[in-house]
């Protein structure tokens, strides 16, 4: 479903992907480790097509070349990435907003329109899906939300834009552990065999509530290790310095003081 | 002007002593500090004279422009009542709705006798213009203790034609004592020549008296919009001032409020929404004169093309206007790099025990928020739209008449919601 083939990606001439690899099936869930500056965010942006990386490499998504697309473009082919850090937009109302993404990518699908109505009951679904109260669909997108109402917002967005692929950047970070389940099961609830997920964390923590099929070790921007759901328990009894200076070791003519903190 | 309603005005505004007066004080420069950014070349190219019915050929135009409302509503054109798109049948009682009517002492006198108590004489030629030329004058009058609910329409419409291109035209709105009204002047022009229309409100409002007053300018570009409002407020009154800054080559709105009584509140907000090579300008001031007031300014603007905004907001506290709570606020949203914002907060604080605050801002579309929309599927046009309303309507919102809201939504050129 998700090819990702040598993907290079950098900022003003710095390097931050440097050849990442990575095949994920219809309805499998991948989890991708990795410590900070790892390129792990970038991955997810690369994915959703932010401006401003000069990004080499292949991308396909059911075999649509995705790195020529504009962001909506890979929105309307089925890609959704929930944001570490959502965006505060004053004044949008949140029905409103999720109304015209739905519209919008369904009008670029060729598909009809979802009037205001109907909308409604769609947006009560995925509403209860995150435990949301009602009143929160009258409220400016994000403006004013506490870090667990962002995060469940963005999940209640991706219960209603349905995507094929969902990337989930740091979803947990920020959250407490009661806003983490809601989360974690708002997410499980979404699974199925024509949705694939790649969940980027930091820590194991996560994958407690989401278990992933495939986890991939991150360092430097390539993937270091692969393996099942035991190899993040690893990772969280013996942090990434393993790999980190393993990943190191192994390249040639670069000094050790590239450690990423 | 019949000439009834010029002598009821005589003793204050003949024209020729307007006229004198112009002479004597000279029209506005670029030193002085409220026409700094006004497109001078532009006034000068204005001419005045006394107002003139003139024939219907190009008011159709007018007809469905015009919001509508619930309620009275008096439409002026170039200065003169026109009574067949008026509608003043069945007022409430507590209204008196007036326009000029010869020997009987209507809304002429009215204005004529207005004091135009506590609020600072302006000495400015284009208010000397008006009152040397307004034609009809159109008086609301709200009776002590009443509650008026369908909101009052004054409509002016301005149509150069003829043998001057700018027509005056006054407005006197009075609520007396614990009255309450809503009163919309929308400003609207038709035809495609060059000129303007000059206007001016005075606004009394009783001890706790309240006024939600909605100013709605949209003339064509080709013309210039000079518009100004005289407010004094009595103990304990409430204004609440909309103003919507949208037409005109030259748009200004001039709003000055006197907190003449105690515990006294004017909270004013706005927005003009400019584009092509408009300059859409709003000169603000606020006086607290007595204890314990409260007033807020909220403007927002939105620049596109060329267009310029200004914003010069004044607040001024006198000697023992103790307790003053006032505050104020502009935004700016630039959508172009020719666009230019100008805004400038002007304190004057003469009291103790006084609270004040303002804040301005000059930014452009928020580049994390457009990507973050594209990323849900939404093109980038819509994007845009969607972010340029979301800051816009944060003064729209202010507007409590639905249908007014919603036109003024769809001049924006979004009709959602």
């Amino acid at each position: 479903m998700l090819h990702v083939k040598n993907l290079t990606a950098s900022i003003g001439g710095t390097p931050i992907l440097k050849g990442l690899d990575l095949d994920v099936g219809d309805g499998e869930v991948h989890a991708i480790m990795g410590p900070n500056g790892s390129g792990k965010s970038t991955f997810a942006h690369t994915l959703a097509g932010r401006d401003g990386y000069e990004v080499g490499g292949t991308v396909t998504l059911d075999a649509a070349d995705l790195l020529v697309m504009t962001p909506e473009a890979r929105a309307a082919a089925g890609v959704f990435i929930g944001f570490q850090y959502p965006v505060e937009i004053p004044g949008v109302n949140n029905m409103y907003f999720l109304r015209t993404a739905l519209n919008s990518v369904r009008r670029a699908r060729g598909e009809t329109e979802i009037g205001a109505r109907d909308f409604l009951a769609i947006a009560y679904e995925a509403m209860d899906l995150v435990e949301m109260k009602r009143d929160f669909l009258n409220r400016a997108v994000n403006a004013g939300f506490s870090g667990g109402e962002k995060k469940r917002n963005e999940i209640l967005q991706m219960a209603v834009m349905q995507p094929r692929l969902a990337v989930l950047d740091e979803t947990d970070s920020g959250l407490d552990i009661d806003a983490l389940r809601v989360v974690a099961s708002g997410v499980n609830a979404l699974r199925g065999p024509e949705r694939s997920m790649i969940v980027i964390t930091h820590y194991q923590r996560l994958l407690e509530y989401i278990k992933p099929d495939f986890v991939h070790v991150l360092v430097d921007g390539r993937i270091v290790e692969s393996g099942d759901h035991t190899l993040a328990l690893r990772l969280e009894d013996e942090g990434y310095a393993d790999f980190v200076n393993h990943e190191l070791d192994h390249v040639p003519g670069r000094p050790m003081s590239g450690a990423p903190t | 002007m019949t000439s009834a309603t010029t002598a009821a005005l005589a003793s204050e505004v003949s024209p020729e002593a307007q006229l004198e007066r112009i002479a004597a004080i000279g029209y506005p420069t670029k030193r002085d500090e409220t026409w700094r950014y006004a497109p001078h070349a532009v006034l000068s190219r204005l001419s005045f004279g006394p107002a003139g019915a003139i024939d219907g050929g190009m008011l159709s135009e007018i007809d469905a422009q015009i919001p509508a409302l619930d309620g009275p509503r008096i439409v002026v054109v170039n200065g003169v009542v026109d009574e067949a798109r008026s509608d003043i049948t069945g007022l409430p009682l507590g209204l008196d709705l007036s326009t000029p009517v010869p020997g009987a002492g209507g809304a002429a006198d009215r204005i004529a006798a207005h004091p135009d108590s506590g609020v600072e004489p302006v000495a400015d030629a284009f208010v000397a213009l008006n009152v040397a030329f307004s034609g009809d004058g159109v008086s609301v009058h709200v009776a002590a203790g009443q509650h008026l609910d369908p909101p009052i329409h004054i409509v002016m419409v301005s149509t150069p034609a003829g043998t001057h291109n700018t027509s005056c035209s006054k407005l006197a709105i009075q609520i007396d004592a614990g009255g309450s009204a809503t009163v919309v002047e929308t400003k609207l022009g038709a035809g495609s020549e060059f000129g303007g229309a000059n206007t001016r409100t005075i606004i009394s409002m009783g001890d706790h008296a309240t006024l939600e007053h909605i100013v709605v300018q949209d003339v064509p570009s080709t013309q210039v919009h000079l518009s100004r409002t005289e407010v004094t407020q009595g103990v304990g009154s409430e204004l609440r001032a909309r103003l919507f800054n949208l037409g005109a080559t030259y748009g200004r709105l001039a709003y000055d409020v006197h907190l003449a009584g105690e515990g006294a509140r004017a909270d004013l907000s706005g927005l003009y929404f400019g584009s092509g090579d408009q300059t859409l300008d709003q000169q603000i001031s606020v006086i607290h004169a007595a204890q314990n007031c409260t007033s807020r300014q909220a403007f927002r603007g939105v620049l596109d093309d060329g267009s310029t905004g200004v914003f010069n907001g004044a607040i001024e506290v006198r000697p023992g206007a103790d307790g003053t709570d006032a505050e104020q606020s502009n935004d700016n949203l630039l959508l172009s790099n020719r666009a230019a914002a100008n805004t400038q907060p002007r304190l004057e604080i003469l009291a103790d025990d006084v609270a004040c605050k303002h804040g301005a801002t000059v930014g452009q579309l928020d580049e994390e928020a457009m990507y973050y929309l594209r990323t849900r599927g939404i093109a980038v046009d819509e994007a845009r739209r969607l972010l340029i309303n979301g800051f816009a309507d944060q003064a729209v919102h202010d507007v409590g008449i639905e249908v007014l809201r919603t036109w003024i939504t769809q001049r924006l050129g979004h009709d959602d919601e």
